[in-house]
């Protein structure tokens, strides 16, 4: 198959993963437990960008405002809509990021990196420089590493036995949203 | 943009094919050789090529700048004359009427127009500056894997072309489910190839 059709058939994975993260996220109020790295602050935020449908058929709804105020986002999920984009804070080690997922082509927008002490210097030494782009370099890649372990536990799950309870919850979680 | 600088909008590729031994050689004599061109004084239309991550005008790469660690990084710099079709549209006009008013004729023959609106567009061209675009992508020669920051479609396929160019290996979007074919087991990974969507209310 080719690349152009993977995307498009496969588009609802990315989907899924960014709507479970979601309910993953809000089951223990923000924090998701990584294996291997412990517990990791995951907070959707801001801004959310769901989709109906394919192709002429498709519809997209957009929501703003603080955490608090995503219920249209939720209301959206219980028409079947699907989590498209999402404005995540993600902490872990004492650093913190903040991105918006475009869910089906995994894209990272607007990517703001973790405050370091390395930011003031001199660029025009190749050494100093070096080290700016190698430690620019580390903190996008670390981000690129959490964000797969993510979707390396999502994945393993959906292929799994234990898929059907997982999506039960998910399913609770979303009908929530349409009794408050 | 923001690789270097502010926020950062990125997509990861996978590169596939394999890299000669002495990789560094390989990687330098390619960069220099798929290098940008300038062409602020040439009428050409359009150029395509590598710079600098830190200098638009650096093409020379002293020092392997373009090396850190295990990492290639490099901007992709495209250079394009533009003229709007509505500048077009009135050279056009104000030619064809003057045209008229030398020949002393009513209405201008079809085959007349094509020719009167090719020459134009090929003046205007010739007149307009190249406006310069800039994208940066950042290589992990480890894993093989590369990421480009423009969400833009038409970057990612000027990419995709130029990358085959240089170093002959072929960039490959990891979307969810290709990223998952890397990270999950042999067994895992054919059973995500069977899935269907599932509604989730």
């Amino acid at each position: 198959m080719d690349l152009v059709d993977l995307i498009s058939e496969k588009r609802f994975i990315g989907q899924e993963f960014l709507t479970w993260l979601w309910w993953k996220s809000e089951e223990r109020g923000g924090v998701v437990a990584l294996p291997g790295e412990g517990d990791i602050v995951v907070v959707f935020e801001k801004h959310m960008l769901l989709e109906y449908g394919e192709g002429d058929s498709n519809e997209s709804l957009i929501c703003r405002g603080l955490q608090t105020e995503l219920q249209e986002a939720r209301t959206g999920l219980v028409m079947g809509k699907k989590l498209e984009q999402a404005r995540i804070q993600l902490v872990y080690n004492d650093y913190e990021w903040n991105f918006t997922m475009a869910a089906a082509l995994m894209e990272f927008r607007n990517v703001k990196l973790p405050k370091t002490a390395g930011d003031t210097g001199n660029g025009n030494d190749p050494e100093e420089r070096e080290g700016m782009i190698l430690e620019r370099i580390f903190l996008i890649e670390e981000l690129n590493r959490i964000v797969l372990e993510l979707l390396r536990l999502f994945l393993t799950i959906r292929v799994g036995a234990e898929w059907r309870e997982e999506l039960q919850k998910v399913r609770e979680w979303v009908a929530r949203a349409e009794r408050a | 943009m923001g690789f270097l600088k502010g926020t950062a909008s990125y997509v990861r590729f996978a590169v596939e094919g394999e890299l000669p031994e002495n990789v560094w050689d390989f990687i330098a004599d390619r960069v220099v050789s798929f290098a940008f061109r300038d062409i602020d004084d040439t009428y050409e239309e359009d150029s395509l090529g590598w710079v600098s991550v830190t200098n638009m005008f650096d093409t020379d790469f002293d020092y392997a700048s373009y090396a850190a660690g295990n990492y290639v990084t490099l901007s992709m710099r495209l250079d394009e004359r533009k003229v709007s079709g509505a500048i077009v549209k009135k050279f056009v006009q104000k030619e064809e009427e003057r045209i008229k008013k030398e020949k002393q004729i009513p209405k201008i023959p079809r085959s007349m127009r094509v020719e009167i609106k090719e020459r134009i567009q090929n003046e205007l061209m010739r007149k307009a500056l190249p406006l310069p675009s800039v994208y940066d992508l950042c290589w992990n020669l480890e894993n093989s894997t590369l990421l480009f920051f423009s969400t833009s479609k038409k970057a990612q396929a000027l990419l995709e072309d130029l990358f085959k160019e240089s170093f002959g290996m072929t960039l490959v979007q990891q979307i969810p489910y290709l990223c998952g074919e890397h990270i999950l087991d042999e067994d895992d990974a054919d059973k995500l190839a069977q899935i269907s969507p599932d509604i989730f209310v």
